[in-house]
C-alpha cells in the first residue's frame, strides 16, 4: 500500500539533507517499526507522508494505494487514508475537542464521496472509543489539547486515530511521556486498529512500546537509511546492545 | 493666551460652535435642568471643554485615532427612538434572575428595565432620576472636574442617564447586573452621553455586564463615562460586550480605583462599530491588588478600534494582566497602546501584558505600543506584542486530519479570539460574542456547528 523508493529529503530550504535514499514498503496488515537514534531522520519521515511544509522532496518517490502522494495536500493524504499521529499535538483553544473530530470525520467522509455521520451516530461511537483509549470523557468537552497533559495529548491523538479508521497509521513517538500504564491503553487502541487491509508506521526511541505492539518488521533508520531490517528480536538486541555496535556491524 | 496654552491649543482643535448650539439647546430638557447645582456643574465641564478642545494626533493618547476629524461635527442630542421588547429580548444576558437598566441612544427605558428586589446595602439608581429628584447631593457625588478630558468633560456637559450602582460593606448581588445600550442608527449624526458609577464598599462583590448594541446602521456616538471604586477586599466582575453597527461609533472612558486587596476581572469583546475606542486608567491605590484586563478586537471593512490603556501601580504587592488579542481584515485599523506605572512604593509589583494580533488582509492594519514606567526596584513586568499569520503548525496539524485549508484557516481564526471570548464570566455573554465572532470570521458560516 505504501512504497517508499530512494527517498531524498533536505530541510532549511533544501540546504540540509536528511533523509539520504530511503526506501520502505508497507503492506497491507503489516507493522512496521522504525527505530533510530535522534536526529536520524525519524519525524522528516512522518512530516513527508503526512505532507508538512519545510520539507523538500530532492529525489525519490513514495506510492500510496497507487497515487503519487508527494502530489498530494495534507488534507488529500488524510482522504486517501494516511494519519499521523502527532509527536506534538497542537493545542487550539476555543474549539471543544468533540466538535474537532465530527469536522474532522466529515471532511474525511465528504472527500471520500460518503455520507456524514449524524450527531447521535457520532457521539455513541465516540463514548465508546473514548472509553477504549481511556480518554476520561470530560476532555471530548474540552478545547481541543488545551491544557491536557502529556499524556492526555498522547492518548486523544489515538482516539482521532481510532475514530478516522485511516488505512495507513504513523505513530510518532507517541510512546515519550507516557507512563506503563498510559502506555498499555494506547498499545490496545491501537492494536484494536490492526486488520488484514491496514498498514502500520511505528516511530519510536524505546523498545517498550513494542512489546505491547509487536512488529512484523523493525528497521533501524540512521544518518537518513534504513540500515538494518529485522524481525521484532532486532528492537531486543538494539535495547541490549545499543545503535552504535549494531550498526556498526551492518557496516 | 500664554505660551504652554498655544503649545496645548495646536495639538488640539477648537470645537465648533455646534457644540454650543447643542448646548443651548439641551440644557433646558437636560436632568435637574431647574437645580442650580447640577446647572453650574455642566457649565464648568463644558466651559473646560471649549477651552481644551479636541484632540488631534498630535495628542500622545490620541496617536491613533482622529477623533477631531470624526467628532467635530454637528450633532444633536440623541432621542430616544421607540424599541420594543422583542427588539431588545435577545441581548438578555446574565441568566433568569439578572437585573437590568436598559438605555435606547443615552435615554433610560425605565419600561424595559427591571431593578426591583435588591438585597440589603446595593443601590442600583438611574442617575438621570438622581440627577433630577436630588441636584445638590448629585452634584457633589459625581464631584468636580478631575483633569481635563475633552470627552469626559463632555460627557459631563451632556450627561443625561446611566446607572449609579452602589455596594455597601459585605453587600453582595448574587445574580449579575446588566446595563444594556442600545443604539438606533440615525440618519443625521447624534450623540449620547451615559455615565456608570460603581462604588463597592469593603467586601461587596459584583458581576456588572455592560452590553452595547447597535439595533440598526446609521450615526450615534455614544460618549461614555465610568467610574469605579473598589473598596478593600472588593470584587468587580465585569463582562464588556461591544456589537455596534454600521456607522455606529463608540468613546469610552473608565476610571478605576482599586483599594487593599480589591479584586478586579474585567474582559472586552470589541466586535462592531465604525470607530471605537476604550480608554482605561485604572489605580491601584491599595496593597495586594489583582487587577485582570482582558480584550478582544475583531474590526472589519473599515471599522476602526482603539484600546489605551494606563495601568498605575500605587501601592506594593499588587498584581495586573493585561490580555489583548487582535483580528484585522479587510481595510480595518486596530490600535493598542497599554501602559504600566509602577510608582516608587509599589514594590513587589507583578505587572504583565500581552498583545496578540492576526491580520487577514494586506490592507488591514495594526498599531501596538507597550510602554514600562518603572520607579520601583523590585518588580517583575514583562509585555510582548506579536503580530503574524495564522500558526503554521496549528494549519497543518487541522489539515492532517481531512480539514482543507479554507475551513482549517476559519477554525484557527475562530480559536485565536475566541480564547479571550472563553473568559467571559456570564455564559450569555460568551454565547452572544461567540455568534458574533463567528459572523466575523471568513469562511465562518461553516463553524456554526460551534455555537
Amino acid at each position: 500500500m505504501l512504497k517508499i523508493t530512494d527517498l531524498h529529503v533536505a530541510v532549511d530550504g533544501g540546504s540540509k539533507p536528511v533523509l539520504k535514499g530511503l526506501t520502505l514498503e508497507v503492506k497491507p496488515g503489516e507493522v512496521h517499526a522504525i527505530m533510530g537514534p535522534n536526529g536520524s531522520g525519524k519525524s522528516t519521515l512522518s512530516y513527508v507522508l503526512a505532507g508538512r511544509d519545510g520539507y523538500a522532496v530532492t529525489g525519490g518517490s513514495v506510492r500510496f494505494q497507487d497515487a503519487d502522494l508527494l502530489e498530494l495536500e495534507p488534507e488529500e493524504r488524510a482522504a486517501a487514508g494516511i494519519f499521523l499521529a502527532m509527536q506534538y499535538p497542537v493545542e487550539i483553544p476555543g474549539v471543544a475537542n468533540n466538535y474537532f473530530l465530527r469536522q474532522s470525520l466529515n471532511a474525511l467522509r465528504r472527500a471520500r464521496g460518503e455520507p456524514e455521520v449524524s450527531a447521535a451516530e457520532f457521539i455513541k461511537k465516540l463514548k465508546a472509543v473514548a472509553e477504549r483509549v481511556g480518554v476520561d470523557p470530560e476532555l471530548l468537552k474540552r478545547d481541543v489539547n488545551a491544557g491536557f497533559s502529556g499524556g492526555e495529548k498522547k492518548r486523544n491523538e489515538i482516539l482521532q486515530m481510532v475514530m478516522l479508521e485511516p488505512k495507513l497509521c504513523v505513530l510518532d513517538e507517541t510512546d515519550s511521556g507516557l507512563d506503563i500504564d498510559a502506555l498499555k491503553t494506547v498499545a490496545d487502541g491501537v492494536n484494536s486498529l490492526r486488520s488484514p487491509d491496514r498498514g502500520m508506521i511505528v516511530i519510536t526511541h524505546y523498545q517498550r512500546l513494542l512489546d505491547y505492539i509487536v512488529p512484523d518488521f523493525v528497521h533501524i533508520l540512521a544518518d537518513g537509511r534504513i540500515r538494518k531490517t529485522g524481525g521484532k528480536e532486532l528492537a531486543l538486541a538494539l535495547e541490549e546492545q545499543g545503535y552504535e555496535h549494531l550498526l556498526g556491524e551492518a557496516a | 493666551m500664554n505660551a504652554p496654552a498655544r503649545a496645548i491649543r495646536s495639538r488640539y482643535v477648537a470645537p465648533i460652535p455646534a457644540f454650543a448650539d447643542a448646548f443651548t439647546a439641551a440644557r433646558s430638557s437636560l436632568p435637574g435642568k431647574e437645580a442650580p447645582a447640577i446647572q453650574d456643574w455642566r457649565q464648568l465641564h463644558f466651559d473646560r471643554f471649549l477651552e481644551t478642545g479636541l484632540p488631534t494626533p498630535r495628542v500622545e493618547q490620541w496617536k491613533y485615532t482622529n477623533i477631531a476629524r470624526a467628532a467635530n461635527v454637528p450633532m444633536a442630542l440623541a432621542t430616544r427612538p421607540n424599541v420594543g421588547l422583542g427588539d431588545v429580548q435577545r441581548y438578555f444576558t446574565g441568566g433568569p434572575l439578572a437585573r437590568r437598566l436598559i438605555f435606547v441612544n443615552g435615554h433610560l427605558a425605565s419600561e424595559l428595565s427591571h431593578v426591583r428586589g435588591l438585597p440589603q446595602g446595593v443601590r442600583v439608581e438611574s442617575l438621570g432620576k438622581l440627577l433630577q429628584d436630588e441636584p445638590e447631593w448629585s452634584a457633589r457625588a459625581l464631584g468636580g472636574p478631575a483633569e481635563p478630558h475633552s470627552f469626559a468633560d463632555l460627557n459631563a456637559a451632556f450627561l443625561q442617564s446611566g446607572a449609579w450602582i452602589e455596594l455597601g460593606d459585605g453587600a453582595v448581588l448574587e445574580h449579575p447586573l446588566q446595563l444594556l445600550f442600545l443604539t438606533v442608527g440615525q440618519p443625521a449624526a447624534v450623540m449620547a452621553h451615559p455615565r456608570i458609577v460603581v462604588r463597592l464598599g469593603k467586601e461587596a462583590r459584583l458581576h456588572l455586564i455592560e452590553t452595547h448594541i447597535g439595533l440598526a446602521p446609521g450615526h450615534c456616538l455614544t460618549n461614555l463615562v465610568g467610574h469605579y471604586e473598589l473598596g478593600e477586599k472588593a470584587r468587580l466582575t465585569h463582562d464588556r460586550l461591544q456589537l455596534g453597527s454600521a456607522g455606529t461609533s463608540f468613546v469610552g472612558l473608565n476610571r478605576q480605583r482599586l483599594a487593599e486587596r480589591a479584586e478586579l476581572k474585567q474582559t472586552l469583546a470589541t466586535l462592531g462599530g465604525a470607530l471605537v475606542r476604550n480608554e482605561t486608567d485604572l489605580h491601584l491605590v491599595g496593597s495586594f491588588v489583582e487587577a485582570q484586563l482582558n480584550g478582544v478586537y475583531m474590526p472589519i471593512g473599515e471599522e476602526h478600534v482603539d484600546n489605551v490603556i494606563r495601568i498605575h501601580h500605587e501601592a506594593p504587592d499588587g498584581h495586573s494582566d493585561q490580555f489583548y488579542k487582535g483580528v484585522m481584515d479587510d481595510r480595518a485599523h486596530a490600535a493598542f497602546a497599554g501602559k504600566i506605572i509602577v510608582h516608587q512604593d509599589a514594590q513587589r509589583t507583578n505587572a504583565f501584558q500581552r498583545n496578540d494580533n492576526l491580520l487577514l488582509s494586506d490592507d488591514a492594519e495594526i498599531s501596538s505600543k507597550p510602554e514600562l514606567e518603572i520607579y520601583a526596584d523590585d518588580v517583575k513586568c514583562s509585555h510582548g506584542a506579536t503580530c503574524g499569520e495564522l500558526d503554521r503548525t496549528a494549519l497543518f496539524y487541522l489539515r492532517s486530519r481531512g480539514l482543507d485549508r479554507a475551513q482549517a484557516e476559519s477554525i484557527l481564526t475562530f480559536a485565536f479570539a475566541a480564547e479571550v471570548i472563553e473568559r467571559f464570566v456570564d455564559p450569555a455573554v460568551r454565547k452572544l460574542a461567540r455568534e458574533c465572532l463567528v459572523a466575523r470570521t471568513p469562511g465562518g458560516a461553516g463553524l456554526s456547528d460551534l455555537l
